[in-house]
């Protein structure tokens, strides 16, 4: 093989990992931007929850010895549960102030750090989640590529579509992007604002939850892996603009092809520190995002 | 781009600028003053908030006396070290309104700086502290050069991302660890020198707040657009707030350097902001000793924990390392919800009533 057919074949492969994180990332910003955007809330526990659901769906499979239909019910639940008690009993009645907000969540994401340490099943290690879409890894131009990896980008790609879909035509979406657009208007033509918030932020939650199904069996879990992935959200957030949609989307995939890109030419450090150079970029120069519309002050 | 840089470095050079001869202005304001304060001192000692404070100074200073409390005396140095973090985290908080979650990083690149000059260069301990803060207050500028054209929750984030950023890549950096004892003080020398950089941190900002700047600081919190407006340059005096609180942090996590003698990545741990926060928050927000006090709180209740759990070994075990920071969350997320003055200031409320109570007033 030449260095042609070499370059060729690692561009290939950044294309197809790329991909991956894109639609993982996607997944995961995508409910962290709709939050901000509908409620003004900025969810610093979303990492928490991404914690939340990749512990739970461990602990069915592995120590309640569930089957997988069950696991994922189960996960489902959970988090649901999770979200509602969020928004009751922290996020509805903390509405007014934003420090209050910020700390709350923050602390609630170190709740979920420190829970999982303790709890009598579980423990400080590193664990893998099993495997739950099995199969050989199939061969792409000379590369070998997990089937779960194609399975993460299709059904990453049909969740966005049904959320497009579902917040620009159902009825309850369109309830959505007015207490988006004008709360006070929204509650005025009738629309109940906090019941609103809520359902968006079980969304976000389920988001999290097709997350973990989709990429997350097979992939390691540990206490500590909420923070990265928040960070990565926000560094998406910023780069796309809060609370669009597109945006979101669009930078989910450039992260995760340049992450991709400099893991494989420039080495693994440097794709720690991508995302705050993005950030601290973005925050200069165009604080609003590629595709924001709202004025950061 | 070209000038923006131009005005960034107009604005540094006239906050250095500003910064130097006001302090020179106040330090004359208080040798001019000190008959009268000398006189004041009396009166003052006899109220109630001035009396709570030397008892707490006295009973921490008699404290080396008891016999065999060596491992009590290094729980109390460790919650000296992060009242200095906490009230610093407070100051910006509190008084500025700037939000910061990344403390951890001014903390622990002070004290890896201070590590690695002590250990190329040979210099004193005491000396790399201060070095250690310096450079922890060019970290501060670095991050707060694009970080204050941010307000509230992104200002949180950002911190927090550069914060976890810099843990990252220690993480990765073993070779950089290092392990020796800096000092070979007596502990309770130790101690005593420890009490003092607290002492001496905690006034110098309490002077700092009541002082004029204070009040810019106070005005920039409450109303920027208003402050904006009365003619006060924001970002200006929000570099100074950030270059205070970051020294004061490099301060704090230089002494934690010299107590547990080592630097790694573990000087950078997130966990550290929170326990800022959390100090913090117990006292109740823009109060600086009430940030000092949380510190002490929280380690003793730590103490209690680890008491009562670590001798029944297995799970208790987990529960006597992690349980503090699990109870503390909720704590906070308890304190936030319900009391948003946090709890010493009430409390410290209602027994200044008793006091005056008793006092016949």
């Amino acid at each position: 093989m030449n260095v042609i057919d070499q370059v060729a074949s690692d561009l290939f492969s950044v294309f197809l990992f790329g991909s991956v994180q894109g639609a993982v990332f996607s997944l995961l910003a995508l409910g962290f931007s709709l939050v901000y955007g509908v409620g003004g809330v900025m969810n610093l526990a979303h990492g928490g929850f991404y914690l939340a659901t990749m512990y739970t769906f461990y602990w069915c499979i592995k120590v309640w010895e569930q089957t997988i239909l069950m696991s994922i019910i189960i996960t489902l639940i959970v988090i649901v549960i999770i979200c509602i008690l969020t928004f009751v009993l922290l996020i509805k009645p903390l509405q007014h102030t934003e420090i209050g907000i910020l700390m709350a969540t923050f602390a609630l994401a170190f709740f979920f750090e420190q829970l999982v340490k303790v709890l009598p099943w579980s423990d400080n290690q590193t664990h893998w989640v099993p495997n739950i879409i099995k199969g050989n890894p199939i061969e792409l131009f000379g590369i070998n590529f997990p089937v779960r990896y194609l399975w993460t980008i299709i059904g990453a790609i049909i969740v966005v579509v049904i959320i497009y879909i579902f917040i620009s035509k159902a009825k309850l979406g369109k309830s959505i992007r007015a207490v988006a657009q004008d709360r006070e208007a929204a509650q005025l033509m009738g629309i109940n604002a906090n019941l609103i918030i809520m359902v968006t932020i079980i969304i976000s939650g389920l988001l999290v939850a097709f997350t973990t199904f989709l990429y997350g069996a097979g992939e390691e879990v540990y206490p500590s892996m909420g923070w990265g992935f928040l960070i990565q959200s926000f560094a998406i957030v910023v780069l796309g603009g809060m609370g669009s949609i597109p945006g979101s989307v669009l930078g989910a995939f450039i992260i995760g092809y340049s992450r991709t890109f400099c893991s494989y030419f420039i080495g693994t450090q440097f794709a720690e520190i991508f995302p705050i150079i993005i950030i601290v970029f973005m925050l200069v120069f165009r604080p609003q995002g590629l595709l924001g519309k709202k004025e950061v002050e | 781009m070209l000038t923006k840089i131009r005005q960034l470095l107009s604005i540094y050079k006239k906050s250095i600028k500003n910064f130097f001869p006001s302090l020179k202005a106040g330090t004359k304001n208080i040798i001019k003053d000190l008959p009268n304060q000398l006189n004041n001192v009396k009166m003052r000692i006899f109220t109630f908030k001035s009396g709570l404070t030397i008892l707490c100074l006295i009973i921490l200073i008699l404290f080396p006396i008891f016999p065999e409390t060596e491992y009590y005396i290094s729980i109390l140095m460790y919650a000296m070290i992060f009242a200095i973090l906490a009230a610093s985290w407070d100051f910006l908080v509190g008084f500025v309104g700037q939000i910061s979650f990344g403390h951890a990083m001014f903390f622990g690149i002070s004290g890896y700086s201070g590590a690695l000059l002590i250990q190329n260069l040979g210099i004193s301990w005491f000396a790399s502290i201060f070095l250690g803060a310096i450079v922890a207050i060019f970290l501060g500028l670095f991050i707060a050069t694009p970080c204050l054209r941010l307000k509230g929750p992104y200002l949180a984030l950002g911190t927090q991302a550069f914060a976890l950023i810099l843990f990252n890549l220690m993480l990765s950096q073993k070779e950089l660890n290092i392990t020796q004892s800096f000092t070979d003080l007596d502990y309770i020398l130790q101690y005593f020198i420890l009490m003092g950089f607290m002492i001496i941190s905690l006034s110098i900002m309490l002077i700092i707040v009541k002082s004029k700047l204070g009040t810019i600081f106070k005005s920039i919190r409450d109303d920027q657009i208003c402050a904006d407006a009365s003619g006060i340059n924001t970002t200006k005096y929000k570099l100074i707030a950030f270059i205070i609180s970051s020294f004061f942090a490099g301060i704090a996590g230089g002494l934690y350097m010299v107590k547990i003698s080592s630097v790694s990545y573990g000087n950078f741990l997130p966990l550290y902001s929170f326990y800022a926060i959390i100090m913090a928050a117990i006292g109740g927000l823009g109060t600086i000793t009430g940030a000092a006090v949380g510190s002490f709180i929280f380690f003793i209740i730590q103490e209690i924990f680890s008491e009562l759990f670590s001798a029944s070994g297995g799970q208790m075990e987990a529960f006597a390392n992690y349980g503090p920071v699990l109870v503390f969350a909720l704590f906070l997320i308890l304190v936030i919800r319900f009391a948003d003055q946090g709890i010493m200031k009430p409390a410290v409320e209602r027994l200044k009533e008793l006091f005056d109570l008793l006092m016949g007033r």
